[in-house]
């Protein structure tokens, strides 16, 4: 009993112990550095990248970390170029990319890309075949998929986006996106575009979906983060950070302190599932 | 001998004076090339990096209809058929308007009245094109919106409309100028000959303002050509050729602030300098149509003289006439209202210390010992910052420049010089932010593989970009010094520098302060040009001058596009005030300082 008594005392300081120690290890690194880092690319990260920003620069202001947005194509490209420490990205590298760059990459988070529309729209459900149809422009009216008598305003993403990739290469099957479609430049930017426009269908990361948007089901499956995970909801892609060569010195860090368990909450909360 | 070392004394001061005299000379001289200079590094640059286009024929490409790089196809014929519909459309709006405005402030309406709506236009000069779009976006697409059934969300219409109200500014500054010279002119022929207000100016004062026609038309449609923020916020920038007003549609500025961070190698970044080679292009080629000789000079043509005359001849036609003066000053009275009140109301419920620091203690965010998050101070200082430097950097050549345009530098030499500075000023915003990324992607394959965009390349770019103001100011202040002034220096034996020195710049110093004021305003409201040479949404405050900045107008531009919550929507607004107010305050300086000068040498 004392035996039991002591052991269970000692387990509990220990993982106490341990859990403080790995809450000090990862933040504390930073302890005493100086310097920067820019990041840049795919915009569904930047609430991870400013929230960790957020706290490393809080507890050291003599680091900077500069945020930037522009998409995964930017990411790739000012990353490669070495305009950047960290180049985000919203899909794993092409081959070509990596060869070209020599960039290294780092997932994070699991995330899924889904079809949204205005919380006034009373479409609940949508086909594969339906969204292929209204962002290819072939459907141009609410009625004709079981909502009311109005014109579909389409949002699309511009060239960089790696949303825009994983949402016409698995929901829409690389057919074409209508030319009439209005282009917007982050996934923030989608969800007050079609949170101000009542006939309006985008596409954007399931992290940004809130209630000032609302993601139809595709084929009965509710396009949410847990069955993004489990597979059953198809369009899902990582995200990345990535580096041009193994990172060094803060970056390093900052990746390290991402990938931790220490940045769950921090991916939690921006809507992602954590890798870790 | 003491005599003869005075004389040696003198002799070599003198020599030193005449020294000085040369060099100030050259050195001016020397500062009168740069715009010049500016003008052919923008074109070969443009030119070098859209080559591989021309070289590896790729020209047939880029002249067709569809723009999907993710399917190989470049087409950037759209765009530029976007380009002339926004810019068109928005001229055909504004220039009637503009035209009514001038009537009625020149005609016989009540005379305050016709003040407050030239106080109002004059106004309408210093708010920011970052604040019509961000306006604009609140107020004027969920009108639309609400008032047409069928379409939603940004069109053609909605900025065909904000761009209109942001020329025409342009348009009725420069018209009412011309139209009121005209009309104190002509005023005593008009009435000896017994003509109504309205037909005096339908008859004598619109057809002697024939320059000021030309002028405002040409100045007001390169704005509208020439801007970017209005577009890219408002219009939609689907890559389609539009077939009603309330198509989404795309230009080529907007295009270029949209795709210019992509593959520096792919066909579509070099695509993008075409299209920079084009506006810059049209931009001269337009300020080459005003400043031909004769052109402008040129009286009305007849269909447009007939026309008047119709008008001024039938009473129901005058009636028109007037209902349309008068409904063009309520039209934008309303339209200026509304978007100062719809600001205010928004802005000033939220407009505290709160709004600038978060929830970061004051004199620790100013020190720089903490950074703010929830706050708009790093912007407020990034702008402070960046348009001081602006403005150091442009205030030595611009001076240098025009004292040379104003003193030594005459006949064709000087008006060549005179011309490149203003095309320089009517070189679109955005191929100015190009030219910046472009030097950086030299300086990179050349001297310096470290060099990136941030604080030092945002300022030499909008120190280009505001110098041609700091280069008129000067040569004009100077030239409409009184002639005694001007002999005053030379019959005392000064030197040129002397008397520059000593009499003619202190006695134009305030028309210079003006210019530069008033180009320190041009250069805080600007966005174009930082969007592609270093401004990020979140860096806190610049630690060097090679670190990345916020600004103010990209914060609004930003939080315009993709506020995440109510909090930072309310930011957005209480960032638009604060740049407004900024804007406000120093076009109210230069003016102060301007109308001070105009005093002094009149009376």
């Amino acid at each position: 009993m004392n035996v039991w008594k002591h052991f269970s005392i000692a387990m509990i300081v220990g993982i106490f112990l341990i859990g403080g120690i790995a809450h000090a290890t990862i933040l504390e690194n930073f302890a005493g550095q100086s310097g920067k880092i820019d990041i840049a690319g795919g915009t569904a990260h930047i609430p991870v990248m400013t929230e960790a920003a957020k706290r490393i620069m809080t507890a050291n202001p003599d680091i900077r970390i500069n945020i930037e947005g522009g998409g995964t194509g930017v990411g790739v490209q000012k990353a490669g170029e070495g305009l950047v420490d960290i180049g985000n990205t919203g899909r794993a590298l092409s081959e070509d990319e990596i060869a070209k760059y020599g960039l290294v990459s780092f997932a994070f988070a699991v995330d899924g890309v889904c079809a949204v529309v205005n919380p006034a729209n009373g479409v609940k459900d949508l086909s594969a075949a339906q969204v292929q149809d209204i962002f290819a422009g072939k459907i141009t009216n609410w009625k004709d998929v079981g909502g009311t008598d109005a014109a579909i305003t389409l949002y699309s993403r511009d060239e960089a986006s790696g949303t825009r990739e994983v949402f016409w290469g698995k929901m829409l099957k690389k057919g074409a996106i209508a030319d009439s479609a209005n282009i917007v430049a982050s996934n923030g930017a989608m969800k007050v575009a079609v949170s101000q426009d009542a006939n309006a269908i985008g596409y954007m990361s399931i992290g940004f979906v809130d209630a000032s948007v609302k993601a139809p089901t595709l084929e009965g499956v509710e396009p949410s983060q847990d069955n993004a995970k489990s597979g059953a909801y198809k369009v899902a892609r990582k995200l990345y950070m990535n580096t041009k060569g193994e990172p060094q010195g803060l970056t390093k860090l900052f990746i390290d302190y991402v990938t931790s368990p220490e940045c769950t909450d921090i991916i939690a909360k921006a809507g992602y599932i954590p890798l870790k | 001998m003491h005599r003869a070392r005075t004389c040696r004394q003198n002799s070599s001061r003198f020599c030193r004076q005449l020294f000085f005299d040369r060099l100030a000379r050259i050195l001016s001289c020397g500062a009168g090339f740069i715009s010049l200079g500016t003008l052919a590094a923008i074109f070969v640059f443009l030119l070098v990096l859209a080559m591989p286009i021309f070289l590896e024929g790729q020209w047939g490409m880029i002249l067709s209809m569809t723009w999907r790089p993710y399917q190989g196809h470049y087409g950037v014929l759209p765009m530029l058929a976007g380009s002339l519909a926004l810019s068109v459309s928005a001229f055909a709006v504004a220039y009637p308007l503009g035209l009514g405005i001038c009537l009625f402030a020149c005609g016989p309406g009540p005379r305050t009245l016709r003040r407050g709506v030239m106080a109002v236009i004059t106004f309408m000069t210093a708010i920011p094109t970052v604040v019509y779009g961000f306006v604009a976006v609140f107020l004027l697409v969920p009108m639309l919106n609400n008032a047409v059934t069928d379409r939603s969300g940004p069109s053609w219409l909605a900025a065909c409309l904000t761009l209109a109200l942001l020329v025409l500014p342009t348009i009725v500054l420069f018209l009412y100028e011309t139209m009121r010279e005209t009309e104190k002119r002509t005023r005593l022929t008009s009435a000896s000959l017994g003509f109504s207000p309205l037909q005096a100016l339908l008859l004598v004062v619109l057809p002697g303002s024939a320059t000021g026609l030309r002028t405002a038309a040409v100045m007001g449609y390169c704005r509208a050509l020439s801007d970017t923020l209005i577009p890219l916020m408002l219009a939609g920038n689907a890559p389609q050729l539009p077939t009603s007003l309330f198509d989404s549609i795309r230009t080529l500025t907007a295009h270029i602030a949209l795709v210019v961070a992509t593959d520096n190698s792919s066909p579509a970044f070099h695509s993008l300098f075409a299209c920079g080679l084009f506006l810059f292009g049209m931009s001269l080629v337009m300020q080459a149509l005003i400043r031909r000789k004769g052109m402008s000079a040129k009286p009305l043509g007849g269909i447009c003289l007939n026309l008047l005359a119709a008008l001024a001849g039938n009473r129901f036609c005058r009636a028109l006439v007037h209902a349309w003066s008068a409904s063009a000053c309520a039209l934008t009275l309303t339209a200026i209202g509304g978007l100062v009140i719809f600001l205010l109301s928004q802005s000033l419920p939220v407009f505290d210390m709160q709004l600038f620091f978060g929830d970061t203690p004051i004199l620790a965010a100013i020190m720089g010992r903490a950074p703010v998050w929830d706050g708009i101070f790093a912007a407020c200082a990034g702008t402070v910052i960046l348009v001081a430097l602006a403005v150091i950097m442009a205030i030595p050549a611009g001076i240098g420049a025009g004292v040379a345009l104003s003193q030594y530098l005459h006949g064709r030499l000087g008006k060549m010089l005179r011309f490149s500075a203003n095309i320089l000023a009517g070189v679109p915003s955005i191929v100015m932010g190009l030219f910046g990324f472009s030097l950086i992607i030299f300086l990179r394959h050349t001297v310096a593989p470290e060099a990136n965009t941030g604080l030092l390349l945002s300022a030499f770019c909008l120190a280009l970009l505001i110098l041609p103001y700091t280069i008129n100011a000067t040569a004009q202040s100077l030239e409409t010094l009184p002639e005694e002034l001007r002999l005053l220096g030379p019959s005392l034996g000064m030197t040129g520098l002397q008397s520059l020195r000593r009499i003619l710049l202190p006695a134009a110093s305030r028309g210079i302060l003006g210019g530069v004021v008033l180009s320190m305003g041009r250069a805080a409201e600007d966005t174009a040009v930082i969007l592609l040479t270093g401004v990020v949404a979140q860096g806190g405050l610049p630690r060097g001058l090679l670190d990345k900045f916020e600004a103010l107008p990209f914060t609004i531009y930003y939080l315009a596009a993709q506020y995440q919550s109510a909090d930072d929507l309310r930011k957005g607004f209480g960032a638009a005030l604060t740049l407004l107010a900024l804007t406000v305050f120093l076009y109210g300086g230069a003016r102060m300082l301007r109308a001070g000068l105009e005093n002094k040498w009149k009376n």
